[in-house]
């Protein structure tokens, strides 16, 4: 059978209705919301801002989440991440800045931290004392090329606007009593603020910054000087002692002033350095431009004492004025043998100017010229300038006959200049010379040779010759006494007489001779004094000088040839008594003429030692006056010699006359004149 | 009793060809248009009412998220402006040792709103594969989460009353969070999603094996 199954019951149904037509409206509210909050997703995904990292050296005060940054008082981000720098040497800040400012964060934007702060200016930002400390940011109004990572400056910038002013840089020797955030004054006026005070690379000083506000800071130029005004100055002059005092704030944190105080200088850019000066004076006359670029350092090693030198004394370069001391230390050495040893290190800045360079040339430049200047001979030494050489200035100049040497261009700190033995004042030279000779004169030789002079010469006044000399003259005269007599008693006494007379007036010029040998003999009284007072080196040659011509004076022809001329007289005084004999008065005459030959003889003997006399007599004279001296002017023996010379004197000028006399006109001497 | 009651086989209304009121509960039959004793629109049970509680579920859902998110409270304390999370609150709270406070704001912040998003998409799957005998079990879900969606609000008065009471100016002042409206919204969504699922759905279930 067949099993036919009947065809399948049709089912139908209707047709489902599509999804769509299902759907409910009421899906379109999580539609809604969902576009929304994805909407409101996107919007603040895209709002995320940009993050930045900013490193400072700690973090305090900073919490992620809640530390905003601001910008001109605005907050613009807020930190999201502390963290540390890979070295672990800075805090690591990371802010999520706002999209609106984040183009305009470049490489120019400095970041810092505001917390409060007391200072010499203030207390400022208190607000941060409850606010928290945040972080301040600036940048310019151009965008930039894109930066994201900056280093946060330590302290809040003199301006925020480097625009609206000028920056300067200022080098000084040292500090002294500025203090950052100190003001820079023009005329008393605040015009700008000190910072960043750091020190030089090679610790040859200190570099700050310094901001001219505008306008101000067209007043500066690139021959504008700046000096230190910190503290209190007293100046004591002329005028007074004077105490200037520029502002409290300036007492305490210092300051910095500054004028033009010579025109034709260009407008500075920023970062135009300028020398800072101690005072408003050396500002004003250093020889250093105020152009910053450092002044060429030297080192000069002195083995001799430097006492006199000091911070600021000049250097000369052959003569001009080329630089000044900027330091003085000791350094020790060690010499072959180990043994330490110091020098007197002096460090002396050039101004390459000043040595016929270009200003600002580098110091290798220098160096180069320096270092031929001195293979051809030149050194550093210390000089005495002024009248006595009392101030003292280092002398770069050529000094003759020393040992080549180089310079030393690698020695640390500075290159060496070889130095010289210190030069002298010539007036000082002189001076010392004349001194130096002076101790080198012989004059405890000199003196001895006087004293045995001295000796000799009172030996002859005491020999028994010179004693018996008195008593010999003293016979002359009573033989010429006795003469005398006999032509008065004999016929030719009158005649006698007369010629007696002309003898007497022979004597009296032969005493005015004898007078004026006298005031040779005072003038030798004059030279004895002046060997006395004058310098003894001449005393010998003096007094030898003296005494030969006193010796050629007194053996002179005229005293040479008295014997001659006396004996002349006798003979022909003999031939006159001849005559006399022959003509009958012989024999009344004879014991006259005897007597007269005798005088004659005497005289010719008395006359032969006349010479020898006399020189023993001037320096007896001589002698006698220091013995004198020496003796006391009222002694017993003074009062002796002098009466004793005295008769000496007259004896010996009338002999001298008489002698002249008979010489002149030997008839006269029978047959009167 | 209930439980006995489960196990019976429960007649609907379907099964019998009415269609009862959703106001007042009388049954008329179907087809009836408006109910003659309160006047109220007979809307006859249909799958098609679980599109609005997944529609509105599905929104409150999508407002969870940023109320979670989101901060629900600035505050700031001389200066220092602290910003919450509903859970960032929470952890706080728990690190200061305030178990209790935690643990409340935990439980009506995170543990209510997820509870009850779970809940309703539970009771909304379940419509049409669930066994008749289960009916009871999911109806008293059904008003559990209908009556405690209300209290999901708690945190929201927290921060209402918060920002009111608090605003001293610099020294504090508490703000609310993008969060707050979120969460309000998440709450009030799920409350509207409890609301559109009609429970006469959870015994649809035995009458589609037995329907037409």
């Amino acid at each position: 059978m067949t099993d036919q199954r009947p065809p399948a019951e049709l089912v139908t149904e209707p047709a489902p209705d599509p999804i769509w037509t299902r759907l409910s409206v009421i899906w379109l509210v999580p539609l809604f919301a969902l576009a929304v909050t994805l909407g409101v997703a996107w919007k603040s995904y895209s709002d995320r801002g940009e993050l930045i990292e900013i490193d400072f050296a700690d973090a305090t005060g900073l919490r992620p989440g809640e530390t905003v940054l601001r910008f001109r008082e605005v907050e613009v981000g807020r930190i999201e991440t502390i963290g540390f720098t890979p070295d672990l040497a800075s805090v690591r800040i990371g802010v999520r800045v706002n999209k609106d400012v984040a183009p305009f964060i470049d490489a120019e934007a400095r970041f810092w931290l505001v917390r409060p702060q007391v200072s010499a200016q203030g207390i400022s930002r208190l607000d941060t004392v409850l606010s928290g400390t945040f972080i301040e940011g600036y940048w310019d109004a151009t965008p930039g090329a894109s930066t994201r990572r900056f280093t946060g400056l330590d302290r809040p910038p003199v301006t925020l606007d480097p625009s609206k002013g000028t920056w300067i840089e200022l080098r000084a020797d040292d500090a002294g009593g500025l203090a950052e955030g100190a003001p820079v004054l023009f005329r008393g006026v605040t015009v700008g603020r000190l910072q960043n005070l750091r020190l030089n690379e090679a610790d040859s000083g200190v570099t700050l910054d310094a901001f001219i506000e505008a306008p101000h800071d067209r007043r500066l130029t690139t021959n504008t000087r700046f000096w230190d005004t910190s503290g209190v100055s007293v100046s004591l002059d002329a005028t007074g002692v004077s105490l200037d005092i520029r502002s409290l704030a300036s007492l305490v944190q210092g300051g910095v002033e500054f004028a033009t105080f010579a025109s034709g200088g260009t407008q500075v850019e920023n970062g135009q350095g300028f020398r800072l000066y101690p005072g408003a004076e050396a500002a004003r006359n250093s020889i250093f431009g105020a152009g910053i670029s450092e002044p060429a350092r030297y080192i000069l090693l002195f083995d001799e004492a430097v006492e006199g030198i000091e911070r600021g004394t000049k250097v000369q370069f052959r003569g001009i004025e080329a630089g000044e001391v900027t330091d003085l230390s000791i350094r020790m050495f060690t010499d072959t043998t180990g043994t330490p040893f110091a020098k007197q290190q002096i460090t002396i800045a050039l101004a390459p100017e000043r040595l016929g360079l270009a200003p600002g040339t580098e110091q290798e430049y220098v160096n180069e010229f320096l270092a031929g200047e001195v293979l051809h001979g030149m050194r550093a030494r210390i000089a005495g300038v002024g009248l006595l050489g009392s101030t003292l200035v280092i002398e770069l100049t050529d000094v003759p006959d020393l040992p080549e040497a180089e310079m030393n261009l690698s020695a640390v700190p500075y290159p060496t200049i070889p130095t010289a033995a210190a030069a002298t004042n010539d007036l000082a030279a002189t001076a010392e010379g004349v001194f130096n000779r002076i101790s080198a004169l012989p004059i405890e030789e000199l003196l001895a040779s006087a004293i045995r002079t001295l000796d000799s010469v009172s030996a002859l006044a005491e020999s028994e010759q010179t004693r018996a000399l008195p008593g010999e003259l003293t016979g002359l005269m009573a033989e010429l006494r006795e003469l005398a007599d006999g032509l008065n008693e004999g016929e030719a006494a009158a005649k006698t007489i007369t010629a007696l007379d002309g003898l007497s007036s022979a004597a009296t010029s032969v005493q005015t001779e004898i007078e004026g040998l006298g005031a040779a003999l005072a003038s030798t009284d004059a030279a004895a004094q002046a060997v006395a007072a004058m310098p003894l080196e001449q005393i010998g040659a003096q007094i030898d000088g003296l005494l030969a011509d006193l010796r050629t004076m007194l053996g002179s022809e005229d005293a040479e040839q008295l014997p001659r001329a006396l004996s002349d007289t006798l003979e022909q005084s003999a031939a006159l008594l001849a005559e006399l004999r022959e003509g009958g008065a012989a024999e009344k005459l004879n014991g006259t003429l005897v007597a007269a030959e005798g005088a004659a003889s005497a005289l010719e003997g008395a006359t032969a030692r006349l010479p020898e006399l006399t020189a023993k007599l001037e320096t007896l004279v001589t002698t006698a006056e220091r013995l004198v001296a020496s003796y006391g002017e009222r002694s017993a023996f003074n009062a002796e010699v002098l009466d004793t010379m005295r008769e000496l004197r007259r004896a010996t000028s009338a002999f001298g006359s008489l002698a002249r006399m008979i010489e002149r006109n030997p008839r006269a001497f029978i047959l009167g004149r | 009793m209930g439980r006995n009651r489960t196990e019976l086989s429960v007649p609907t209304a379907r099964d019998a060809g009415l269609t009862g009121c959703t106001s007042c509960g009388r049954v008329w039959p179907m087809g009836t248009e408006h109910c003659g004793r309160c006047g109220a629109r007979l809307r006859p049970v249909d799958r098609s009412a679980l599109q609005a509680v997944w529609a509105w579920w599905a929104a409150g859902l999508i407002c969870y998220i940023p109320a979670n998110l989101y901060p629900m409270l600035r505050t700031a304390t001389l200066g220092h402006e602290q910003t919450n999370t509903i859970l960032g609150g929470v952890i706080e709270l728990f690190a200061h040792h305030n178990y209790l406070v935690a643990a409340i704001v935990f439980i009506a912040s995170v543990l209510i709103p997820v509870s009850k998003f779970i809940a309703i998409a539970y009771l909304a799957l379940a419509v049409g594969n669930e066994q008749r005998a289960g009916g009871h079990r999911h109806l008293l879900l059904y008003e559990i989460v209908e009556f405690i969606g209300r209290w999901s609000m708690i945190d929201v008065f927290v921060v209402a009353i918060l920002s009111a009471l608090v605003q001293l100016g610099a020294v504090a002042a508490i703000h609310p969070g993008p969060a707050a409206v979120s969460f309000a919204l998440s709450v009030a969504l799920t409350m509207l999603s409890a609301q559109s699922f009609d429970p006469r759905l959870i015994w649809r279930g035995p009458a589609r094996t037995e329907g037409p």
